[in-house]
C-alpha cells in the first residue's frame, strides 16, 4: 500500500501540480523556471497550429468514441450468440488489438497506399476511384479512424463479458413479455450493460484526447498526413516540449487539454444518471 | 447483426447460416491486413508492387526474414525488449500485489477513498504529467535507458494490476487469513506466504499483461531512449521503415516479426488473457 503512496506522490501528484506551476513560467529544463504569469495562454490561445491540432484531435475524438464504441458492441452482441466456432470468431476480431501500433500503422500505410496498395486495386475492381488515403488532406484522418476501429478488440471482450454478466432470466421475463428482438436490446442487453460501456467511453476518451502513437508514426516515416492534416494536439505538445525545450508552453498546452478533458468529463458523468442503469444489488 | 437477429421462427439452419455469413464476412474483413502483411513479406519487390496484385508469393521468399533481420539489429531490439519487460515485470509483481494486498486483505481508515482516487488516476491522461517527470529524470541523470520505465513500476504504477490483484484477493476468503494468524503469522507473512501462493494464477495474467505493454511501447521508449542501441522492438520497426521505405516485403517482414511473438503468445494463453481483461473492464461496476 505505501510503495503505492510514495509512487502515486512521487510520480503523479507532484509531477501534476509541476506541470500547473511550469506552465506559469518560461522553462528550458536548464536553468530554473522565470516566472511569466499567464504569457503562455495568451501565447496558446493565439497560436493558429493550437487551434489546427486541437481541432484534429477533437475530429478524431467526435468519430473515433462513437464509432468505436458500437463497433466494439456489435461485435460483442454478434459473438454472445450461440454459434458453432465462436471462441475461434472472438480470437480474430480480437487479435488486432494486440499487434504493436507500429506494426499496425505500417500495414494500414502499405495496404492503404494510394497506387500501390491492395485496397485501392480492390476499390479499382468493382470500377471505384480509391482516395489517397494517408496522402489525402481530406482522408488522412478518416484512414487513421479506420486504424482505430480495427483494433477495437479490447473493449469489445469487455462489452462480451458483461453480456455473459445479464442474467438470463431477464430474457426470460422479457420474452414472456413477448419483446422482440430489439426491445430485448434496448431494454435489457443495454441498460444492463450501461456501467460497462460509461467505464469504457471514459477510458477511450482519455485515449482520443492523448492520440499520438499512430499519428506520429505516420508523421515521423513521412508515411503521410499531408500539411497538417493528421498534426495531433499532443504531438505538437511533444515537439514543443522535446524538440524546442519549450517547456513551459508545453506545459501550458498540455494543462490546457486537460482541463478540456476534465470538463467534457464531468459531462459526461453528469449525463449518466439518465443513462447508466446501476442494478440495486450491484 | 440485426438481419440475424430478426428472424423470429426461421428453419434453424437457415438462421445459423446466416450469423456464420455476417462472421465470417467480419473475420475476413479484420483478419485481411495482417494475412496481407504476411504475404507481402514473402514476396520478392517486384511482386509485390505488380499490377494487378499477386496474391500468393511465388516463390516464397522466406530470404526476406533473415535480410531484414540482419540488416537492421533486430536480434538487440528484441534483447532490449525483454530486458526491460523482465525488470518492469518484477516491479509490477512485487509492487501491486503488495499494494492490492494492502486495498483488499487489511482493513484500514481511508482505504476505500485512496482506491478510488488511485483508480481515479485513469482518468488523467499521460501528457498531464510528462514534463515534471521528464525533467526529474533528467535531473536524476536517468534519461537514456530504461530507468524512468522501470523505476516506477517497483512504486505500483501499474493501476491495472492492482486492480486486477485486488479483485482476485478480495475472493479468497477471510477465513485463510484468520486461520494464519491463529497461527501467529503476521500480515507480511500471509501475503508472503498464504495469500501470493494462491494467487499465482492472477499474477500469472498480469506478467502476461505486462510483457504485452512492454513489447508494444512505442510511447515510453520514444521519450526515454535517444541511443538506437537501446531501442526496443517498436522503435526498432520505425527504424526499419526509415532504413527501406522502397521495399515494403521487408518493412512488412520487420512488422511481420514484431507481431508473430505477441500472436503467438496469444494462442498459447488465450483463456488468462480473455479473462483478464473481462476482469479490468467489469470488475468494478459501481
Amino acid at each position: 500500500m505505501s510503495p503505492w503512496l510514495i509512487g502515486f506522490l512521487a510520480f503523479f501528484a507532484y509531477p501534476f501540480f509541476a506541470t500547473i506551476y511550469y506552465s506559469f513560467t518560461n522553462f528550458n529544463g536548464v536553468q530554473s523556471p522565470k516566472w511569466v504569469g499567464f504569457a503562455n495562454y495568451t501565447a496558446l490561445f493565439h497560436d493558429p497550429l493550437v487551434g489546427t491540432s486541437l481541432f484534429n484531435t477533437f475530429f478524431y475524438t467526435v468519430f473515433e468514441l462513437p464509432l468505436s464504441t458500437a463497433a466494439a458492441l456489435g461485435l460483442a452482441l454478434l459473438l454472445n450468440q450461440n454459434v458453432r466456432g465462436r471462441s475461434i470468431y472472438r480470437t480474430i476480431f480480437y487479435i488486432p488489438s494486440i499487434v504493436p501500433l507500429v506494426a499496425s500503422c505500417l500495414v494500414f500505410v502499405w495496404i492503404f497506399n494510394p497506387a500501390t496498395g491492395i485496397v485501392n486495386d480492390l476499390l479499382n475492381n468493382v470500377h471505384i476511384e480509391g482516395p489517397g488515403w494517408f496522402f489525402s488532406s481530406a482522408w488522412a484522418k478518416p484512414t487513421l479512424i479506420l486504424l482505430g476501429l480495427w483494433g477495437v478488440g479490447q473493449p469489445m471482450v469487455i462489452y462480451l463479458a458483461g453480456l455473459q454478466n445479464i442474467p438470463r432470466e431477464l430474457y426470460e421475463v422479457a420474452d414472456l413479455d413477448g419483446a422482440r428482438p430489439w426491445q430485448r436490446l434496448r431494454f435489457v442487453t443495454l441498460p444492463m450493460l450501461s456501467p460497462v460501456i460509461l467505464f469504457n467511453v471514459i477510458l477511450q476518451l482519455v485515449a482520443c484526447f492523448s492520440y499520438f502513437t499512430q499519428a506520429q508514426v505516420i508523421e515521423g516515416g513521412d508515411l503521410g498526413g499531408p500539411g497538417t492534416s493528421t498534426w495531433f494536439y499532443v504531438q505538437y505538445l511533444y515537439e514543443q516540449a522535446f524538440t524546442f525545450l519549450k517547456l513551459g508552453y508545453s506545459s501550458a498546452m498540455a494543462f490546457f487539454l486537460f482541463v478540456i478533458s476534465a470538463i467534457v468529463m464531468v459531462l459526461l458523468f453528469r449525463s449518466s444518471s439518465r443513462w447508466v442503469y446501476y442494478a440495486s444489488d450491484g | 447483426m440485426s438481419v440475424a437477429m430478426n428472424r423470429r421462427t426461421p428453419r434453424k439452419f437457415g438462421a445459423s447460416m446466416g450469423k456464420h455469413a455476417v462472421l465470417i464476412l467480419v473475420s475476413v474483413v479484420l483478419g485481411f491486413p495482417l494475412l496481407w502483411m504476411a504475404l507481402t513479406s514473402l514476396k520478392t519487390n517486384h511482386q509485390a508492387l505488380a499490377d494487378p496484385p499477386v496474391w500468393i508469393p511465388h516463390p516464397f521468399v522466406w530470404s526476406n526474414y533473415p535480410q531484414m533481420i540482419s540488416s537492421v539489429s533486430f536480434p538487440r531490439f528484441v534483447l532490449n525488449t525483454l530486458m526491460y519487460a523482465a525488470f518492469t515485470i518484477v516491479g509490477v509483481c512485487v509492487s501491486s500485489s503488495l499494494v492490492a494486498y494492502g486495498f483488499s486483505r487489511i482493513r484500514w481508515r481511508g482505504r476505500d477513498f485512496l482506491f478510488k482516487v488511485m483508480v481515479s488516476t485513469l482518468l488523467i491522461p499521460f501528457f498531464a504529467t510528462l514534463i515534471p517527470l521528464f525533467v526529474m529524470y533528467k535531473r536524476f541523470h536517468m534519461v537514456g535507458w530504461y530507468l524512468p520505465l522501470i523505476v516506477p513500476t517497483f512504486f505500483g504504477s501499474s493501476i491495472f494490476s492492482t486492480f486486477l490483484l485486488r479483485q482476485f484477493f478480495m475472493t479468497i476468503p477471510q477465513s485463510v487469513s484468520d486461520a494464519a494468524k491463529v497461527d501467529g503469522a503476521n500480515e507480511f507473512t500471509i501475503y508472503r506466504r498464504v495469500i501470493l501462493p494462491m494467487a499465482k494464477p492472477a499474477l500469472a495474467t498480469v506478467i502476461l499483461f505486462q510483457f504485452v505493454y512492454c513489447w508494444n511501447d512505442y510511447l515510453g521508449p520514444l521519450i526515454y531512449i535517444d541511443n538506437q542501441v537501446w531501442y526496443p522492438v517498436s522503435l526498432g520497426l520505425t527504424l526499419v521503415l526509415g532504413t527501406y521505405t522502397t521495399n515494403w516485403p521487408w518493412v512488412m517482414a520487420a512488422a511481420s516479426a514484431a507481431t508473430l511473438p505477441i500472436i503467438v503468445l496469444f494462442f498459447f494463453t488465450q483463456r488468462t488473457f480473455i479473462a483478464g481483461i473481462a476482469i479490468q473492464g467489469t470488475g468494478d461496476k459501481g
